[in-house]
């Protein structure tokens, strides 16, 4: 796999807009080239070669790594549109990580900012910290956010996250968030997402949920009165086909939706 | 006998949403002082009064020199106000919703000269109704419509009596409409609040909810609504049965009103708590006519909202920087950006963030450069350096107002504005013309 470095090489005072950085932009370009696209710093234009240590070289999109070393925690929109390739971030990353991404791979060892993976149509997203809100979640006002694909969070993810996330049986798409803790409102408005908690989880989850599965092996602060019991069960098989042991109390919900819904979420017994 | 007194009728309040249409104020001739107002409430009515000149009143333009304000000539201010904005690299453009919406334009336009960062108070109010509102779409009416056939009026978290004082006799509860011949008597008001106010003890049902736990309830009662028994015996501290009682008294009805207001938009869950209040609404349409209305607070924050949203598609948290507008709430809304230190001058028109933001927020705003457009002394104003003084709008000069239900009302003037104050549209109109030139188109 073709490597390109990018080290920042300034302190920022604003954020960093840098969606150009993606394989799919740098794929058959030299480091010259690289350095010279477009960032968006305040107001102003700028060049990846004014912030980046540029070294490397690429070849197609599928075989171009990206690897960013230095902080860039208040860089956003790193990996938007992305379709293919990877890209490694040895820091903090800022918001928007992600967005959009439909293939390929991120991976953030460390914390992300909000809406990380917001609108995630394939590929697989992985955050070795926290995440901050809107994980995997719809932009403002679309009524369809993360419709395929895989995130990986090992730490806690934020309020509303996977916001409106959608699922196709038709074409086998299952978008899918693992995480190790969550705030509330987690799963709102789902539509078929699939969400795996290994903690605990705030007030809330899954609040008009039409349809979808939430697996939670620690507690839920809070459980939201529309969601029913319905029994005990000792696996729970999600829909992408993956098979969670253990003993878990199934609710259904949300039947604000739906008097009968096949929404459901499990909670450790 | 000589007449002391001239008195302008029908004047549009410029004080809060519910935008009243009647008032009589007096001014005399000889000072040109308001000296009577009738009709008003006591806010609206202190506000006349409040344009009188006094020691918190600003009359010229100021500059902060080593530290004091010092009385200067409009155009070394607008110079020095001209130069922190082009010189800034990320300038936020705030406040708005006290004014009138030909200014309200010119702020757009100067926000879209400088790429900069525009916002008005929607962003810490009822910003949250218009995220739900993007997300779930709402039944709206307007408030005649309420007067003359609502037979169910619910206050959720908004307490008219104290906050929009003649709303209640003017659309809600005690004007008798075409329909509702009665008045009060035809009318059912149910109040949802945490607290026992002014507006629950005229209720004729009043539900206590837990502080922050609307959320649950509503849920609650739309699960009921589509026929589900729920397994719990109490949600949100209120008991099932009452619930099961209300959601009989609001299918029973002809025309039911939500009203809500801070109480929905403000507590945690926030526009989560619009989202399904809305979502309520529509559900309720299966069963009867319902429809739902904010209770803005600024008179003209909705004026905000829609000349924001008709010039640059959206209606608050609005980022110019990449030479376009952009819309997200949270990355571009003014509090989050002020928290995380994004900004580096603020011109604040109409508005006083310095006593309504966090304090982490406003002690950002505090540090950089700041331009206050402002009638009066305010937190915000005295740390300003450059305060622009203007007159007052729906009092001092004219101009358009939307009512909370989107109705555009024209307001009045009554009075000139003392010393040398400008409207904010003039100011705005001087402020573009010096950027332009600075910035060398």
């Amino acid at each position: 796999m073709a490597e390109i470095n990018l080290k920042i090489k300034k302190k920022l005072d604003f954020p960093l807009e840098a969606d150009s950085i993606t394989p799919d932009n740098f794929a058959g370009k030299t480091a010259a080239a690289i350095k010279r696209l477009p960032l968006y710093y305040a107001t102003k234009q700028v060049t990846i070669g004014d912030f980046f240590d540029v070294s490397g070289k690429s070849t197609d999109v599928a075989d171009t790594k990206i690897i960013i070393d230095g902080d860039v925690s208040n860089v956003k929109r790193i990996g938007e549109n992305m379709t293919g390739g990877e890209i490694v971030i040895n820091s903090g990353v800022g918001m928007h990580v992600g967005n959009h991404m439909s293939g390929g791979k991120i991976t953030v060892n460390g914390n992300a900012d909000d809406w990380a993976g917001a609108m995630l149509e394939g590929g697989e997203l992985e955050i070795t910290g926290d995440a901050g809100h809107y994980v995997g979640s719809a932009y403002r006002g679309y009524w369809q956010g993360m419709k395929n694909g895989t995130i990986k969070v090992k730490g806690n993810v934020g309020v509303e996250s996977m916001l409106w996330a959608k699922s196709s049986k038709p074409s086998n798409k299952w978008p899918t968030l693992y995480c190790g803790s969550a705030d509330s409102f987690l799963g709102i408005h789902n539509h078929g997402g699939t969400i795996v908690v290994e903690g605990d989880v705030d007030r809330c989850v899954g609040a008009d949920q039409a349809w979808g599965s939430i697996v939670i092996k620690g507690k839920v602060s809070r459980l939201l009165p529309s969601y029913k019991k319905v029994g005990e069960v000792k696996e729970v098989q999600l829909p992408n086909g993956e098979v969670i042991k253990g003993k878990f109390i199934e609710y259904s919900g949300d039947h604000t939706i739906k008097k009968e819904t096949n929404g459901r979420l499990y909670v450790a017994a | 006998m000589v007449e002391k007194v001239r008195t302008v009728e029908d004047v549009c309040c410029p004080f809060c949403g519910t935008l009243c249409d009647d008032l009589e104020i007096d001014v005399d001739l000889k000072t040109d002082q308001v000296v009577e107002v009738r009709n008003g409430c006591q806010i609206g009515t202190k506000k006349y009064f409040s344009s009188n000149p006094s020691d918190h009143r600003y009359t010229k333009p100021l500059i902060r020199k080593n530290g004091e304000h010092v009385e200067v000539s409009w155009d070394e201010a607008i110079d020095k106000a001209a130069d922190i904005l082009v010189n800034a690299q990320r300038p936020l453009l705030y406040g708005f919703s006290s004014t009138e919406c030909e200014a309200q334009s010119k702020g757009v336009e100067l926000a879209e000269i400088l790429n900069a960062i525009l916002d008005n108070t929607a962003s810490v109010c009822h910003g949250p109704s218009l995220l739900a509102i993007q997300d779930v779409g709402a039944s709206l009416a307007t408030l005649g419509e309420i007067k003359n056939r609502a037979d169910t009026i619910i206050f959720w978290g908004s307490n008219p009596v104290h906050a929009h004082p003649r709303h209640l006799s003017r659309y809600s509860d005690f004007i008798r409409g075409y329909f509702r011949t009665d008045g009060r008597n035809d009318r059912y008001i149910v109040v949802v609040d945490p607290r026992y106010t002014h507006t629950a003890q005229i209720a004729d049902k009043y539900i206590k909810v837990n502080p922050s736990e609307d959320y649950e309830l509503i849920q609650a009662i739309r699960a009921m609504l589509r026929g589900s028994d729920l397994d719990v015996k109490e949600v949100s501290g209120v008991p099932i049965e009452s619930i099961k009682e209300l959601v009989d008294i609001l299918k029973s009805s002809n025309f039911g009103v939500v009203f809500f207001g801070m109480g929905l938009t403000q507590t945690l869950a926030h526009h989560r708590n619009v989202d399904t209040a809305i979502r309520l609404v529509t559900e309720l349409n299966d069963y009867t006519k319902f429809i739902l209305i904010p209770m803005r607070g600024h008179y003209n924050v909705t004026g905000a909202n829609v000349v924001f949203t008709w010039n640059t598609g959206y209606a608050y948290s609005i980022d110019f920087s990449r030479g376009y507008p952009r819309y997200n709430p949270g990355e571009f809304s003014s509090v989050e950006l002020l928290m995380r230190d994004e900004v580096d001058a603020a011109l604040i028109v109409a508005s006083d963030p310095g006593s309504n933001f966090p304090a982490a927020a406003v002690k950002n705003l505090f540090k950089h450069p700041l331009i206050a457009i402002e009638p009066h002394k305010t937190p915000t104003s005295v740390f300003a350096d450059v305060v622009l003084p203007v007159a007052i709008a729906g009092i001092e000069c004219e101009g358009t107002a939307y009512r909370m239900d989107t109705v555009p009302l024209r307001l009045r003037k009554v009075k000139d504005a003392p010393g040398e104050c400008l409207s904010d549209k003039e100011i705005l109109e001087r402020l573009i013309e010096k950027v332009r030139e600075k910035m060398g188109e």
